[in-house]
């Protein structure tokens, strides 16, 4: 089953190739909207959670005092990714409804194409973060390790999305309701805050943001990007290894009630 | 259904296919009505497509007709594989290219050359496949500079010509067609006919959908009509178009039962001495009923009822044929054919017989003018007295007004 994304490759490039040509092709300023965005999003909530809240960041890796900034931009940068994918995969499939009813071809190509331009706006965001770091020589070979904890975040949040998206092109409510849910997710994820503030918190909280997976992705790449400590191998690898489960099994669920998209949008 | 004959394989084998529709007025379509209204308690379905069993033999062009909510797009959806059969099984042998809108799935801001692309490989084409017929389409199109131009900026002939293009480049081993052959102008719709014979020439099987009747009639090797989702003949082009419109026509005539080409006299005051009047005329067949249209090749009849207030010696009765769009056609008159009615009184039919109607589709009128036997009197004068539609069996439409008794040789 998973061969099919091998040989319709081509199909998802060209989708790929179809957004990445047209995400920004009306506006000036073109793709550096893609880091002006978040880059944007990175200044208001340094400015108010460092100043206003007094959120202190843990010690950078390279024993140099802290960035709350640096800190704060590792983890929007992972939590892009997830969020970015499942909000795209569903509108993704809803657009792609008119041509799914005149001609066949799988429904997964289209949402898999958007998802790899997204990748690349993530690469961006991941190359500001690396200058950040260099500026603030926080250098460690653990960096390496980003790549597959990211790689992991992607498989489980396409996987998480697949299913997402199939379920919204039956009932169009999912859309909005995974909108709220990933508000309130946001703070249910240390990106804003060390995941060390909520121990010792409301017992409960402190679980959720815990049992939160995305937190666990977060976190491999707190310690990887900004503490430079290694995680476990066998966390890295549970991190890969479960994105990559996640996305088979959304895989495999999405061809089952995709059968009859044609008739569903 | 058709028989093949032994060794012919088949492009597609439909074997007693259905499709049933859920009724869209009552889908649970959120989720707060599937919570607040619970499942839809009976589900109202209605088959758009109903046992039909159809074999469509490689290298044929295969006609699909029949009235619009027939079952025909649903069954060309299902042969491109867009939706899958409630029941029944269809097969096909090799790649399906279904065209159910041209140029389906273009985008705006793209050119035309990264269109093709783009569209090739949603119908499935392999990159390097798309890249050596790319030129090919683009000449094909006739599109020339503007191909390297985005597609919101086309005219929509241009965009149809480019959708037709790439569509009928991709190769496919089967074609599917809806209603998309009237596209561009005069010069380019012949293009695509050549380009769909050529298509065929080369094994490749076409499967279209079209009310352009005598555009199939003349492109198609096999025709199969779909009534109400069901199949109600299939086979020769002439036959099925045949068998097809005397239905149309039979329906048209049950459904409007005052359609009937008659009128009455409505008193109004008329040129002539009126020593004779025309008193209704109506179009009949061969039996004398009342019939709402004429057909081409079948004799019909006009029918005169007169009243002839004192004896008159050998009226004339001349009957005028216009064409709606204005010309007179003919004019016929029983001194003309030397039929001499005697002397006329009271209540008489006067019956005028069209052998084989010669008059091609579209609607004609009637004036009557009645003479005394010098031709110098007029008794009466009814213009407009009847108006009346003429059909075709054969979906043939023809150009002009009448089809003229003709034999071509060659010597």
């Amino acid at each position: 089953m998973l061969t099919d994304l091998y040989t319709r490759r081509a199909l998802i490039f060209a989708f790929a190739n179809r957004d990445f040509a047209t995400r920004y092709r009306s506006s000036i300023l073109g793709w550096s909207w893609s880091l002006i965005q978040p880059l944007a999003t990175l200044i208001i909530f340094a400015a108010v959670f460092s100043l206003v809240f007094r959120i202190k960041a843990p010690e950078l890796g390279n024993g140099e005092g802290s960035s709350y900034a640096a800190f704060l931009f590792t983890g929007l940068v992972t939590w892009n990714l997830f969020s970015g994918l499942l909000t795209l995969s569903m509108t993704q499939l809803k657009s792609s409804g008119e041509l799914l009813k005149k001609v066949q071809f799988p429904a997964w190509a289209p949402v898999l194409g958007a998802s790899l331009v997204q990748m690349i706006q993530v690469l961006l965001e991941l190359g500001v973060l690396v200058i950040m770091f260099l500026f603030l020589r926080n250098i460690s070979w653990t960096w390496i390790l980003a790549l597959p904890i990211l790689v992991g975040m992607a498989l489980f949040a396409q996987g998480v999305g697949l299913v997402l998206s199939i379920i919204n092109a039956r009932f169009g409510d999912v859309m909005y309701i995974v909108a709220v849910a990933l508000g309130a997710l946001y703070f249910l994820t240390p990106v804003l805050y060390p995941i060390s503030m909520v121990d010792g918190q409301n017992e409960l909280l402190s679980w959720v943001v815990k049992l939160n997976p995305v937190s666990w992705y977060v976190e491999g790449m707190h310690d990887a990007m900004y503490s430079l400590v290694a995680p476990p191998a066998l966390v890295v690898i549970g991190l890969l290894v479960g994105g990559f489960l996640t996305f088979w099994a959304g895989f495999w669920i999405f061809n089952r009630w995709s059968e009859d998209i044609g008739e569903m949008l | 259904m058709t028989i093949q004959p032994v060794g012919t394989s088949l492009a597609v084998d439909i074997q007693h296919v259905g499709k049933r529709f859920k009724r869209h007025t009552d889908r649970r379509n959120s989720i707060k009505e599937r919570l607040v209204r619970g499942r839809a308690r009976k589900p109202e379905d209605f088959w758009a497509v109903r046992d039909v069993t159809l074999q469509i033999p490689k290298g044929s062009v295969y006609g699909l007709i029949g009235h619009n909510g027939s079952g025909k797009s649903t069954l060309l959806k299902m042969i491109g594989g867009i939706y899958r059969p409630t029941e029944g099984s269809i097969t096909t042998d090799g790649r399906v290219a279904a065209l159910i809108e041209l140029g389906a799935g273009f985008h705006p801001d793209m050119t035309g050359r990264e269109n093709i692309n783009l569209n090739g490989s949603i119908l499935g084409l392999p990159r390097k496949d798309i890249q050596a017929v790319t030129e090919e389409i683009v000449e094909f199109s006739g599109l020339g500079d503007f191909i390297n131009d985005p597609v919101k900026h086309y005219s929509s002939g241009m965009y149809v010509r480019l959708g037709f293009s790439v569509a009928v480049h991709m190769k496919p081993d089967v074609l599917v067609v809806d209603e998309v052959l009237a596209v561009g102008d005069e010069e380019f719709q012949r293009k695509c006919f050549d380009h769909l014979y050529a298509l065929r020439r080369s094994g490749r099987t076409i499967i279209v959908v079209s009310h352009g009747l005598g555009q199939l009639e003349a492109l198609c090797d096999e025709i199969a009509w779909l009534e109400h989702g069901e199949l109600q003949t299939a086979g020769a082009p002439t036959e099925t178009i045949a068998a097809y419109l005397k239905r149309v026509n039979s329906d048209e005539a049950a459904r409007n039962p005052q359609i009937e080409a008659v009128r009455d006299d409505d008193g109004d005051p008329r040129a002539g001495d009126q020593s004779i009047r025309v008193r209704s005329a109506r179009i009949v067949d061969l039996e004398g009923k009342a019939i709402g249209h004429a057909e081409t090749g079948t004799t019909f009849q006009i029918s005169l009822e007169i009243t002839a207030r004192e004896p008159v010696l050998g009226p004339n009765v001349r009957i005028a044929l216009q064409h709606e769009s204005g010309p007179l056609v003919t004019m016929v008159s029983n001194h003309r054919v030397e039929t001499d009615f005697g002397i006329v009184e009271g209540d008489r039919t006067i019956t005028v017989a069209l052998t084989d109607n010669p008059l091609l589709p579209g609607r004609y009128r009637v004036h009557v003018d009645v003479f005394d036997f010098s031709g110098s009197k007029l008794l009466d004068s009814w213009n407009d007295a009847v108006e009346f539609p003429v059909r075709s069996q054969t979906g043939e439409i023809g150009q002009g007004f009448v089809q003229l008794p003709v034999q071509f040789s060659i010597t």
